[in-house]
């Protein structure tokens, strides 16, 4: 079917080959009493109906040409479908939970007896069986109205709950597999809250074969002094939409630092809000884009400082190749209360081809006056003096620009504390230089 | 070992070389002096394969083979050394990992297995006390922050470490204090062998006191227009270069 003519197949309220409102309101009859969170996504549906999917008039939204995503139809899979074994490649610890086209699947999953106080579970569990433990669900402040966000809200059946109780501290390295079949549409929601002075951490792959729409949400809730780490390796197939949100809301003294590696999608977008809503707490965002031939990688973040004494460090890089676009939109908003904020944000591209394209956007809202914050952004192409040099020795060129791109991407490495990650994403890097 | 026939070359559409003939046998030290501007290191830097100089006529034979069609990679593992001018720094690149990266791709060109780590490790802390660096050094990302007499001492230490056939110096002595230049002159002679030749660049005579060629060539403007023995190196720094035209330190480039 062309895109014109599927454009046609009765769209939607919001526009869309897929009809994404009227699925949504069929889910909401369907779902069993815990799952139903009414109120919640009766707002969700509102939102969307009142302001739709975005367009390009809108400025967090000019740079995605939503298009061709409109024109497509994405199966809502009832229930997962057989995937690849090899997708969940690089997770091998004793803790797993695997959702596949947003639904859990137990067989692919790994649990293990957890400490007293931890709940590591499936989000239709955790509703049936505890559904205290789910107060944050749609809570954490989004800051900006996202769409995605919403859409997600209307339709997530399914997802996964990461709770620690006060004081805790889980060892173990939490794994969370996103895997997507062919075709389907999936809406995963993950809530992690993290109680006063516990900690914790989650490795997130994010992964898929063929055409599909993956439309992650994240919720992250850190209390007082709370540390938690949250790495993900957004590595979707390059036919694949994904547009993901993370909002996150860190108390006094909690420190958040989540580090992010993008791959995968024709288009792969991420929306982040941050808010500091406690004194001193300190948020840490890195973020690493390795954009090939026809796609587009685009991270829009906002970190809030609502109060005094909040650190914040953002650094993204890009690497691009072919005809891809790197877009960042860093904003940094310090209101007036959060005196003595210390806010950097920093976003580094490297060009390898002519026709790659890198954007970036630092932006400071600034309603407090003691504060100190930076920000830059460079755009630069491999150094042919530093690459003469490697050869020189003896180092073949292609193994001397992989060992250059390696450096420049080294800052994001280093800020890895899995060695075993960190080992995986060189090789990640190497094979994504030479495809 | 090298050979240089009629060799022309340009930078930037300039011609630079005016037509150098010069024959290095095994076991040779060979220096070229000259005023700035003469040409000495656009010759390193085609003997190298640095990307934006061309040769434009003539030819340059290594052990017999074609240099200026290999690529800068193939030159090294064929056993070529340039110890830069301006080394580069490379930040984020380990100076041990880089240099056991230039090691292996060198082993694995002659067919050798790849070096076992704590093999290598020993070998570069043996050869970093031969330069007198500090192992801190190996560390750290390639010549970041290093000073200008540290980064001379790391090419040393790379030259030492791959042991190449022929190793071009170009200006290697170019703002090191006396130690320093006594540290470069020891890497270099303790390196000597009848396998191995040398082609040491450079301006002043100084470092000639320390590593005593056995031929010493005169550029100026491209050419090589007198060559002879180690006594040559003394001439030239008794009476300048103005017996070949040109005053003491007078550039082509500052002419132009």
């Amino acid at each position: 079917m062309s895109d014109d003519a599927k454009r046609a197949a009765a769209p939607d309220a919001l526009g869309c080959a897929t009809d994404w409102l009227g699925r949504a309101e069929a889910l909401a009859a369907a779902l069993p009493a815990p799952l139903r969170f009414d109120e919640l996504r009766a707002g969700a549906r509102g939102e969307l109906l009142q302001r739709g999917l975005p367009n390009r008039r809108q400025e967090v939204w000019r740079t995605v040409d939503l298009n061709g995503f409109r024109a497509q139809e994405f199966a809502a899979a009832a229930a997962p479908r057989p995937v690849d074994a090899a997708l969940l490649d690089g997770l091998d610890g004793a803790l797993r939970l695997v959702l596949v086209d947003g639904h859990y699947v137990p067989s692919l999953s790994r649990r293990t007896a957890l400490p007293a106080g931890v709940t590591v579970a499936p989000l239709a569990e955790v509703a049936a069986e505890r559904p205290q433990l789910l107060a944050a669900l749609g809570d954490v402040p989004a800051w900006n109205a996202e769409p995605f966000s919403a859409l997600n809200t209307a339709n997530f059946t399914d997802g996964v709950v990461v709770h620690v109780a006060a004081g805790v501290q889980l060892d173990e390295t939490i794994e969370i597999a996103l895997l997507s079949s062919e075709d389907t549409a999936a809406h995963p929601r993950l809530l992690v809250v993290l109680e006063a002075g516990a900690n914790a951490r989650v490795t997130e792959l994010q992964r898929g074969r063929g055409r599909y729409f993956s439309n992650p949400v994240t919720e992250i809730r850190l209390g007082e002094g709370a540390q938690y780490r949250h790495f993900v390796l957004q590595d979707e197939s390059r036919s694949a939409w994904q547009f993901a949100s993370v909002h996150a809301e860190l108390a006094a003294g909690a420190q958040a630092s989540l580090h992010r590696c993008m791959l995968g999608g024709l288009i792969g977008r991420v929306d982040l809000t941050l808010t500091l809503a406690g004194a001193g707490a300190n948020a840490t965002l890195e973020g690493l884009a390795l954009a090939a031939d026809g796609q587009l990688l685009d991270s829009h973040l906002t970190v809030r400082h609502a109060v005094a004494h909040g650190e914040s460090r953002q650094t993204f890089r890009g690497v691009l190749k072919g005809k891809s676009r790197h877009v960042f939109d860093g904003l940094i908003r310090v209101e007036q209360d959060a005196q003595k904020t210390d806010a950097q944000q920093q976003c580094r591209n490297l060009l390898l081809a002519r026709m790659a394209q890198a954007q970036a956007m630092p932006r400071l809202e600034i309603f407090a006056d003691d504060v100190k914050c930076a920000h830059g952004a460079t755009v630069g192409e491999l150094d042919e003096t530093a690459l003469f040099y490697l050869r020189s020795r003896g180092i073949g060129e292609a193994e001397a620009k992989a060992l250059l791109v390696r450096a420049f991407a080294g800052e994001f490495l280093d800020g890895l504390d899995d060695a075993g990650w960190r080992e995986r994403l060189e090789a990640r890097i190497d094979a994504w230089l030479e495809a | 070992m090298l050979e240089i026939k009629n060799l022309h070359a340009s930078v930037d559409g300039r011609e630079i070389l005016r037509g150098i003939d010069l024959v290095i046998r095994p076991g040779e030290v060979h220096a070229i002096m000259g005023p700035n501007g003469s040409g000495k290191s656009t010759l390193a830097n085609i003997i190298a394969g640095r990307p934006g100089y061309e040769a434009t006529a003539g030819e340059v034979l290594f052990d017999g083979k074609s240099l200026l069609e290999l690529a800068p990679e193939e030159r090294a593992r064929e056993g070529l050394f340039l110890a830069f001018q301006y080394p580069v720094e490379i930040p984020g690149v380990n100076n041990l990992y880089f240099l056991k990266a230039a090691v292996n791709a060198v082993r694995k060109h002659r067919g050798e297995e790849e070096l076992d780590a704590l093999d290598f490790l020993e070998k570069v802390q043996q050869r970093a006390g031969l330069v007198k660096m500090d192992e801190s050094f190996l560390k750290r990302p390639v010549n970041e922050g290093f000073s200008g007499g540290e980064k001379k001492r790391n090419e040393i230490l790379q030259m030492t470490v791959l042991e190449p056939k022929l190793a071009v110096l170009d200006e290697t002595d170019s703002g090191l204090d006396i130690d320093a230049l006594k540290v470069v002159a020891d890497g270099v002679n303790a390196l000597r062998s009848p396998e191995r030749a040398f082609l040491v660049i450079t301006h002043y005579q100084r470092l000639l006191d320390h590593i005593v060629p056995d031929v010493v060539h005169v550029m100026v403007d491209g050419v090589i227009v007198r060559s002879g023995g180690p006594q040559l190196a003394l001439e030239l720094e008794e009476q300048g270069y103005s017996l070949y035209g040109r005053a003491e330190g007078e550039s082509r480039r500052a002419q132009a």
